[in-house]
């Protein structure tokens, strides 16, 4: 991918505000002493973890800890609300009126309650039920959530594309499906990308809720370091930091495959 | 080869009014022949034809097509569409593939050849249509006339033995029309089973076997194209005729 100037000048421009914000806190503020230099041992250090894992290497700090529990859970979440909410924009769509009245019943559910009441509905009761860790109960709330506004996205692309289109691929004797599967679905995915986007930047951040059940995210390492250390300020930037580097790269990404796939317009 | 009988049809506007597209209608047509259709707008030709591939579904009534009521539950209706190809008024290229995987996808994913039998196949009708050259392009690279030739390319690959053509030069600049319509001729010439829906005397003075006037969802008038422009009987035929001509 290659770093256009467009993403530079975005880069800096965010530098120059939260420069400028830090720049008149840091003078104007009461005495506040900055520990910066607590922070690179929070992401990268050199030593031993334990006395019983003493060898001297490098290891991942608590931050780099939390950032990589999150971008797990993230990347897991976003796949799986892609696949939850293709087969719900699907749904939405049937003529059976069982299917269409289910996949309306899960968005308006969803859609409608708060994630934090979800993440510890399923942590607390269904995964008690099944024995979920943390962590599958962590991902399955944020998919199911997903789900419900991907399934909306996936909808609303299906129902843009000119109906000829499946006309076109049905005359030709392909099945529902395979029209769908080889016509529609990828006319409609080029359509929605920029709101899947931003979907999946909201997802990023909403992860940080999992840190109610306990799951070492980004956000709990955020809060475990500051109870520790009493940096808050800088604790927070960071993490701060961290999670725009996340939605950032996203955010490229979407652009760039926006781009690649331009070339049949 | 395609047989209605007594096909009602009626469509639901959003306003609730009920609509009658077909009324009692029949008809058959045979093996070979060049069946053009005219009519005014909302006189049932389009609905007629998506009937016959069942992009419609019909109120009462029965089409056999091979001896095959398509109508019936236990027909495999993608079947029977194999067999029938259809041009549409707006092209309806499939903007994502190219000319040549436009011509070549059904080939392969319904009809089952293989990716090279299917593209060689392909270009052969692409140049047949007189547009190989254009194969790797875009469709949204392409005028009307050339995109509609891509189209007809893209319903013979099937090679159906029956071929519909919804208006399908009524969306094209006038000087594009001619392309299409030759490629239209020479299919005719071949003895291909048409049915055309066009408001292009011309083209049914040249080639048609038998043109049909409807009108309120029913035939008002049918007879060879020389009928229609000598002595056409009915005032309402001679009306429209008046208009278009």
């Amino acid at each position: 991918m290659t770093f256009s100037k467009r993403s530079l000048i975005t880069l800096l421009i965010l530098g120059i505000i939260i420069g400028s914000a830090y720049y008149f806190f840091a003078t104007r503020g009461i005495t506040y002493i900055w520990h910066w230099e607590k922070i690179p041992e929070m992401l990268f250090y050199h030593g031993a973890k334990s006395a019983e894992d003493a060898a001297p290497r490098l290891r991942m700090g608590i931050l780099m800890i939390g950032f990589v529990l999150t971008l797990k859970i993230s990347v897991f979440s976003i796949l799986f609300a892609i696949i939850i909410g293709t087969i719900v924009g699907i749904a939405r769509l049937s003529n059976e009126p069982v299917t269409k009245g289910l996949s309306l019943a899960y968005v308006e559910l969803i859609r409608n309650t708060p994630l934090l009441v979800q993440i510890y509905i399923i942590y607390f009761f269904v995964g008690s039920l099944l024995r979920l860790s943390a962590f599958a109960a962590g991902t399955a709330a944020l998919s199911i959530f997903a789900g419900a506004y991907v399934g909306e996205i996936v909808r609303a692309g299906i129902q843009s594309i000119h109906k000829g289109q499946m006309e076109a691929s049905r005359s030709l004797g392909m099945s529902y499906a395979q029209a769908m599967r080889y016509i529609v679905l990828p006319q409609a995915f080029k359509r929605i990308i920029p709101p899947l986007a931003g979907q999946f930047i909201s997802l990023i951040k909403d992860s940080s809720l999992v840190s109610v059940i306990a799951l070492a995210d980004l956000m709990f390492q955020g809060q475990q370091a500051v109870a520790r250390t009493y940096h808050a300020f800088e604790i927070y930037f960071t993490v701060a930091f961290l999670y725009l580097v996340m939605t950032f790269t996203l955010s490229m990404a979407t652009q760039y495959i926006e781009r690649r796939l331009a070339i049949s317009d | 080869m395609i047989e209605a009988r007594n096909v009602y049809k009626t469509f639901k506007t959003p306003d609730r009014r009920e609509v009658k597209a077909l009324v009692d209608f029949s008809t058959q047509i045979k093996k070979g022949e060049v069946v053009v259709i005219i009519g005014p707008s909302g006189s049932g030709k389009s609905t007629f034809l998506r009937c016959l591939n069942r992009l419609e579904e019909i109120d009462s009534g029965e089409i056999m097509i091979d001896g095959v009521n398509i109508y019936d539950k236990k027909v495999n209706i993608n079947e029977v569409r194999e067999e029938i190809g259809m041009v549409f008024q707006l092209f309806n290229l499939f903007p994502h593939k190219t000319v040549v995987e436009n011509v070549t996808l059904a080939q392969t994913v319904v009809r089952k050849r293989d990716k090279a039998e299917a593209t060689e196949i392909s270009r052969g009708l692409l140049h047949k249509v007189g547009i190989l050259e254009k194969e790797n392009v875009y469709p949204s690279q392409l005028s009307g006339g050339q995109q509609q030739r891509v189209a007809i390319a893209r319903a013979l690959a099937m090679r159906p033995k029956i071929m519909m053509f919804d208006e399908a030069t009524s969306a094209l600049d006038p000087e594009m029309i001619g392309e299409v319509l030759d490629v239209m001729k020479t299919l005719a010439r071949e003895g291909m089973t048409m049915v055309v829906v066009t408001h292009e005397m011309g083209f049914a003075r040249e080639v048609s076997d038998r043109v049909v006037f409807m009108d309120e969802g029913k035939i008002v008038e049918e007879g060879t194209a020389e009928h229609f422009f000598t002595n056409p009987i009915h005032d309402r035929t001679k009306l429209f005729l008046s208009q278009i001509l």
